[in-house]
């Protein structure tokens, strides 16, 4: 591809699934899979027109994929952590290795990884007693996923919402230990009202930062005279709201992007996950945001 | 051998108590009718009768666990059951689809069944229908099947039960207590072997700890399932009533242990289990075994 802008996802989208064919496995005694429920999810992103494509997260919410295959959680009603957190092998990389292989040449994939303060914050705490070091053990573990699914990814993309809420004077820190060493490029995507933090948050050694500019178009005024070297990729349209944004729309909205970053734009995508939007409406946003991208550069 | 620090739960259906702290109650057995083909109820009715002779003898208590495969077959499959278990004995009605699910419900409660009735079972496929027609039509009894696709581990067992594991909005142990069913029975849900089998036996003492629910497992579908057996045929029989064992081995409290026919074989080697268990439960932890337990029988 030579287009320098790719349209792309945060991460989630919308699963589908009859939760009778599981349990046919079961009384058949069959190994139940997940890959039909990928399948909707990427043959959708990849239908759209979606440039850099995710494996859906379909499995589970995005904390859970992660939090259920680590050593040291469990999940109950909230994800706990019971004893010292530590990498147990694969969490995505089969699925990023079943995506890759289905993926059209021209799309990329871009491989996921939950933030490590994000979970540290998220989970019920019943061993370590101290965040911190709870994030930093995340960070350790999260960092080996990360090293081993770059091998299929395009990209590799830290998703830290509570960033937003709270950023801890060691979230440089926590994400470098994860980025350190990657040959890939890397996004770090934290969603909500960052306009406090920014300042902060573009000292963090990432090639790309995303953002909801969509749901805070305030942002835009915030970002306006700061300068930082990362680029930057576009939430565009809502993954909160139902309400499909026209192309119309978009295109103003990547407009007032190009009026503040200009060139430094390099993805466009919905603000956040789409997991919790209907399917048919995940994708005709991901189609409109496709549209409206060929629009403008083409 | 061991004891359960937690409470356990002791539920009564039609004189049968199933579930408490191991070596009090005898382990519950369930045979199981018409997996396959038309329902031959002349060896069907032969091999009741074996098999609670075999639980009169034993003191294990044997249950009748009715496949229903197809809508056709709700109505003779009842009136079988009616004439054949006797007054005031329970049975299961083991179904998959949930068609004949909500079909057989509303004819156990025509009959006025539903007070003897083990429903097999509850599980993340529960459909907006089953769920109003058990609202409607409520077992006196039912299993939960603790089947998780995404951990087929004990965490994951606990988690089907307490949350769904995202698969449905509750946990099965909410659904089951919203459409008012109290006695609940967990089937930690044996896989194929590979398939993290083991998994269900060691879920038995981990469920029981947690939440004191009486819990057992169909251990033997294992069994059935291993190709590695094919080169041992002539004792697959034995090796399918043996895996029994390691349910009240790990503290449960009842085994579906496949077809009916089995019981000669299942019932001996589970009561002799149960005596095991019993001495050494009563002379560590004091826990007597009750009037009908096997060790009463043969001691």
């Amino acid at each position: 591809m030579d287009k320098k802008v790719k349209t792309t996802v945060i991460g989630s989208y919308p699963a589908v699934f009859d939760n009778m064919v599981f349990m046919d496995d079961y009384f058949n005694q069959n190994e139940s899979s997940w890959n039909k429920i990928i399948d909707y999810a990427v043959d959708d992103m990849v239908e759209a027109g979606v440039d850099i494509i995710s494996d859906g997260q379909t499995r589970d919410p995005f904390l859970v994929i992660y939090a259920r295959k680590l050593k040291g959680c469990r999940i109950r009603d909230r994800i706990e952590v019971v004893d010292k957190v530590r990498y147990n092998g694969s969490i995505t990389v089969d699925d990023q290795i079943y995506v890759k292989k289905r993926l059209p040449k021209n799309k990329e994939l871009v491989g996921l990884i939950a933030g490590p303060y994000t979970l540290a914050k998220s989970c019920v705490d019943m061993y370590y007693n101290d965040t911190k070091e709870l994030a930093f053990d995340f960070a350790g573990a999260l960092s080996e996923e990360a090293k081993n699914i770059q091998k299929y990814v395009d990209m590799v993309s830290i998703d830290e919402p509570f960033f937003s809420v709270e950023m801890p004077d060691y979230a440089e820190d926590l994400i470098t230990i994860i980025t350190k060493g990657l040959s890939r490029p890397t996004r770090l995507h934290v969603c909500g009202d960052v306009s406090n933090i920014i300042s902060k948050i573009v000292e963090i050694p990432v090639d790309i930062l995303s953002h909801e500019f969509k749901a805070s178009p305030e942002l835009f005024k915030s970002f306006k005279d700061i300068s930082f070297p990362q680029e930057i990729c576009l939430g565009s349209v809502r993954s909160d709201h139902p309400k499909v944004e026209t192309i119309d729309e978009i295109t103003v909205h990547i407009q007032n992007g190009i009026n503040v970053f200009d060139d430094k734009i390099c993805q466009l995508s919905p603000d956040c996950g789409l997991r919790n939007l209907p399917r048919d409406i995940a994708f005709k946003k991901l189609k409109n945001l496709v549209k409206a991208g060929e629009k403008i550069y083409g | 051998m061991f004891s359960f620090t937690n409470d356990q739960k002791i539920f009564e259906i039609s004189n049968i108590k199933i579930g408490g702290q191991p070596g009090m109650h005898p382990t519950v057995l369930f045979g199981g009718l018409f997996f396959k083909g038309e329902p031959d109820f002349k060896i069907a009715g032969k091999n009741i009768t074996k098999m609670l002779d075999l639980s009169e003898k034993t003191g294990n208590p044997g249950i009748v666990d009715f496949f229903i495969r197809k809508e056709d077959y709700v109505e003779e499959i009842i009136d079988f059951i009616e004439k054949t278990i006797p007054t005031g004995h329970p049975f299961s009605v083991d179904i998959t689809d949930p068609s004949v699910k909500v079909k057989t419900l509303e004819m156990l409660h025509d009959r006025k069944l539903l007070s003897r009735t083990i429903y097999n079972s509850i599980h993340v496929g529960i459909t907006p229908e089953e769920y109003d027609a058990l609202k409607r039509f409520t077992p006196e009894m039912t299993i939960l099947v603790a089947f998780n696709p995404k951990d087929k581990s004990p965490d994951g067992k606990i988690e089907v039960l307490e949350n769904g594991a995202h698969l449905t909005s509750k946990g099965l142990m909410s659904i089951s207590k919203e459409i008012g069913i109290k006695k609940i029975l967990v089937d930690t849900a044996a896989l194929a072997p590979g398939d993290n089998s083991g998994a269900a036996i060691a879920a038995i003492p981990v469920i029981k700890e947690e939440y004191g629910f009486p819990t057992g497992c169909a251990i033997h579908n294992v069994v059935e399932k291993s190709s590695w057996l094919d080169g041992f045929e002539s004792v697959r029989k034995n090796v399918d009533a043996a895996s029994n064992v390691n349910i009240p081995l790990f503290g449960g409290d009842f085994a579906i242990y496949g077809p009916v026919a089995n019981a000669e074989m299942v019932f001996p080697v589970i009561a002799w289990q149960d005596i095991l268990v019993s001495e050494y439960a009563e002379n560590y932890f004091g826990i007597e075994p009750v009037a009908n337990h096997p060790r009463r029988k043969f001691f």
